[in-house]
């Protein structure tokens, strides 16, 4: 089990991350979501030895391992780019941990192409790694990052230089593998599509900050402020509350709105209404319009909404109109 | 890399720079301050001395740009066969010895010369030789700082109602100048401070400062007067330097600046222009080179047999045993100075400094300040490392600076200790820069000429100064002896030059 608490790092002047907290039970992988910039990769390098932090602890298993050098941390990191060595073909990359830690080299390059094999690259062991495509270079940095059996996977947005189709079944394969491991795995990533879809708990990082952790499903069900309702994916987020499309309601007892724009999608159409006070976004299936005539900018659609169906979030310090206070 | 390590592997060729350039140029600018005597400068001979130095070397800047720059222009917007190995071709006259110029400039316009015309006691001898070691030099940086100009940036231009020749002043021009600048700092500086080509070519009436400084020491022992001269040139010369420090921190150097225009000369006005350009490149840059070979061709058996005596063998080992133990020592002190200068820039402008220091004062301070030494095969390996190393140590700053820096993190996760990490990742990503590197000491040490004149003796006779020895002597034979040597010279820097230039196993992709 992998226990941060209270970590603080500072660039000179700069405060990168500030007293961040997290458990990650074995077998469990938990999704660092943030914007780019809000320290999660700086997270992953104090972890794996990178980076000095200024305070708190790290434990691994009880062991402490802000003490050791990044050697002898025995963890495994999956870069962004994935630093694969270019003088080493494949099967040595994958070996170069092996070796370190000292299996004779014949038996690190057995293991090395016994590992590629389970990746799904079984006879691209000699490949040098400039001909290998984006997929088997990812492949490779997941090879060598599991061989080692290491009691922690760091993973650096290893799937952002990926296009969509290759990320699905990456997704997918990596998450078998991750399974199998039984140890914690922590998952960089400002995508929360791959977030959901990879880690059983999410933790949401804003300018160094943990602003909220729990599974998809709380996370998604409760937004802790208007930042992380538009962050998740909420498109209809205003100061105190979200609109979830469950609280939109359809029908002609509803009241008619003025359709602003329109715009076409696969699975219907993405429409924005005058709301109360704001405009509404809400997307209309094509099972909705049950074969009606597609909606039009300047027609009208008859929406209301489910008050007891909003998001609401306690009120952000700094959020609240100054002068509510002169009136009270 | 932590901050104590960087700065004890930062302190050796820090203490070695003190005790080889600072303490010493200290030690003649206090020789030159404390015997300075004004009456100097109203003496009609020294005078000229000076200002020929400049007036040749701004000569030599001004010949420079105005035929280098449509060269630059044409190589570097013309595509044609050979265009790449060209444009390597014009790093030659880096690794080419100053005597291998020299005499090429005199086998071809000398008493005899190939060409047929005795340019011998006329200014051209020497600027001639000033354009075949930095003609190159301005062509490379114009091409360098013009391919910083994509071609969609041309193309606006054009669109935009721009004829070529306004779009180069608007849009080429601007980019292009600060390269050229910079070249030029150097050029001026090479020229002003060079010493070897001064003294084959200027004669008695077009020497330089440098040359005068050198009998001054040499010949007549007035150490007064040549510290007083050498205090005046240092002083051009590190306005010259600090303009070029000043020019090249602010290079703009776009990695990627996309693609830009290099076409097929189209119609006959466009290849005779190519044509041109080429027939120019090689008659300034390869000629002398031809007529050194030419000449040793010419040569009867019996000359090439009087190579192989016991005096010429002994200085080819003297040269290899000197030179090897510089670039040895220049390994040690480069990738050192290298691997500390990767993050911090001071560092890395420091190793310049021995480029930016005339070996002559260098040689002079050395003398001043460590007499007692002036006899010892330490000194003189010294610098030679001195002026050797720097090429090392840009070489592995650079290689390092551009090495991914997640590739050594990676190692340490996968557990590899630093020293592993640099062992088994960082020095084999380097090592094609560190070979360049040391090819490049090496023929630095090799061809080092005026360093060998001040602190050799007799008896440490190398290839350099033999041939300088021959040439002293009378004679057609000794100048045909000293022809013959230094095509081996000539042979010695075409060899570094493969090895820095060879093509290394393709992974361009990384």
């Amino acid at each position: 089990m992998l226990q941060i608490d209270g970590l603080t790092l500072a660039f000179r002047q700069r405060r990168v991350l500030e007293a961040v907290s997290l458990q990650v039970a074995a077998g469990e992988t938990l999704a660092l979501l943030g914007p780019s910039g809000a320290g999660k990769s700086s997270l992953l390098a104090v972890l794996a030895g990178l980076q000095r932090p200024q305070g708190g602890s790290v434990r691994l298993n009880g062991r402490d391992l802000l003490t050791l050098p990044p050697e002898q941390r025995q963890l495994a990191m999956m870069f962004q780019d994935h630093a694969l060595f270019p003088h080493l073909d494949a099967a040595a990359n994958v070996a170069f941990g092996l070796i370190e830690r000292g299996t004779p080299r014949r038996e690190a390059r057995q293991q090395a192409e016994a590992m590629l094999a389970a990746v799904g690259l079984a006879d691209r062991g000699r490949a040098a790694c400039h001909t290998l495509s984006g997929g088997e270079r990812q492949r490779v940095a997941l090879a060598r990052a599991l061989v080692c059996r290491p009691q922690l996977l760091l993973l650096d947005e290893p799937f952002s230089s990926l296009d969509t189709d290759l990320k699905q079944q990456l997704l997918a394969d990596v998450a078998q593998h991750l399974a199998g491991l039984q140890v914690p795995a922590l998952l960089v990533t400002h995508d929360r599509h791959e977030a959901f879809t990879l880690a059983q708990r999410v933790a949401i990082l804003q300018h160094g900050r943990i602003v909220q952790q729990g599974t998809p499903a709380q996370i998604l069900a409760r937004p802790a402020s208007s930042w992380v309702a538009r962050f998740v994916g909420f498109h209809n987020v205003f100061e105190q509350y979200a609109i979830p499309p469950q609280a939109f309601v359809l029908g002609a007892a509803q009241p008619q709105r003025a359709i602003v724009a329109v715009a076409p999608q696969a699975d219907g159409w993405q429409v924005t209404v005058a709301g109360d006070g704001a405009p509404w976004q809400l997307l209309l299936s094509a099972r909705e319009l049950a074969g009606g005539p597609p909606p039009q900018p300047g027609g009208k659609l008859a929406v209301g909404l489910r008050p007891e169906e909003l998001l609401r979030w306690p009120l952000e310090a700094g959020t609240m109109p100054a002068h509510q206070d002169q009136q009270g | 890399m932590s901050w104590l390590l960087r700065g004890s592997l930062a302190l050796l060729p820090l203490l070695f720079l003190a005790a080889m350039v600072a303490a010493p140029l200290t030690r003649l600018l206090w020789e030159g301050g404390s015997a300075f005597n004004p009456a100097l400068l109203h003496d009609d001979y020294l005078q000229w001395r000076l200002l020929w130095s400049l007036l040749q070397a701004l000569i030599s800047c001004l010949l420079c740009q105005l035929i280098g720059l449509p060269l630059a222009w044409t190589l570097a917007r013309y595509d044609f066969p050979g265009r790449g190995l060209l444009l390597r071709l014009l790093l030659l006259p880096f690794v080419m010895p100053t005597l291998v110029a020299g005499l090429g400039v005199l086998a071809l316009f000398g008493p005899h010369g190939v060409a047929g015309i005795n340019l011998q006691d006329t200014p051209w001898l020497l600027l001639y030789g000033n354009l075949f070691y930095n003609l190159p030099l301005l062509v490379r940086a114009g091409v360098d700082g013009l391919s910083q100009v994509p071609a969609s940036r041309l193309l606006v231009a054009r669109t935009l109602g721009a004829t070529p020749w306004r779009t180069f002043w608007r849009v080429e021009w601007p980019v292009v100048r600060p390269w050229l600048a910079s070249a030029l700092c150097l050029i001026f500086l090479y020229c002003f401070a060079g010493f070897g080509l001064a003294l084959l070519l200027g004669g008695q009436r077009y020497a330089t400062v440098e040359v005068e400084i050198y009998s001054l020491v040499a010949y007549e022992l007035n150490l007064a007067d040549a510290g007083a001269l050498a205090l005046l040139a240092l002083a051009v010369g590190a306005l010259a330097a600090g303009g070029y420090a000043l020019i090249e921190r602010r290079l703009v150097k776009d990695s990627r600046p996309g693609p830009t225009l290099c076409q097929r000369p189209q119609g006959w006005p466009q290849w005779l222009q190519l044509a041109a350009t080429l027939l120019l490149l090689a008659l300034f840059a390869a000629a002398p080179l031809l007529a050194i070979v030419l000449r040793a061709l010419q040569a009867d058996a019996a000359s090439w047999q009087a190579l192989w005596d016991g005096e010429v063998l002994a200085a080819i080992g003297n040269t290899l045993q000197f030179s090897g133990a510089a670039v040895l020592l220049a390994l040690a002190l480069g990738l050192a100075h290298g691997i500390a200068a990767a993050r911090w820039w001071w560092l890395r402008a420091l190793s310049f400094l021995p480029f930016m220091v005339s070996p002559v004062m260098l040689a002079f301070g050395l003398l001043l300040l460590y007499p007692q030494y002036g006899a010892s095969l330490w000194l003189l390996v010294a610098a030679y490392a001195l002026l050797a190393y720097p090429f090392v140590a840009k070489a592995v700053a650079g290689a390092l600076a551009s090495l991914s820096p997640t590739l050594p993190a990676a190692a340490r996760t996968l557990g590899a200790t630093r020293w592993r990490a640099f062992w088994r990742v960082s020095l084999p990503l380097i090592r094609p820069a560190l070979r360049r590197g040391l090819a490049f000491a090496a023929a630095t040490a090799v061809g080092e000429f005026a360093v060998t004149l001040f602190l050799s003796r007799p008896e440490w006779t190398t290839l350099t100064t033999l041939i300088y020895q021959r040439l002293g002597r009378p004679g057609a034979a000794n100048l045909e002896q000293a022809l013959l040597l230094t095509c081996l010279l000539l042979a010695f820097a075409l060899l570094a030059f493969l090895i820095i230039e060879w093509p290394e196993k393709n992974r361009a992709a990384d």
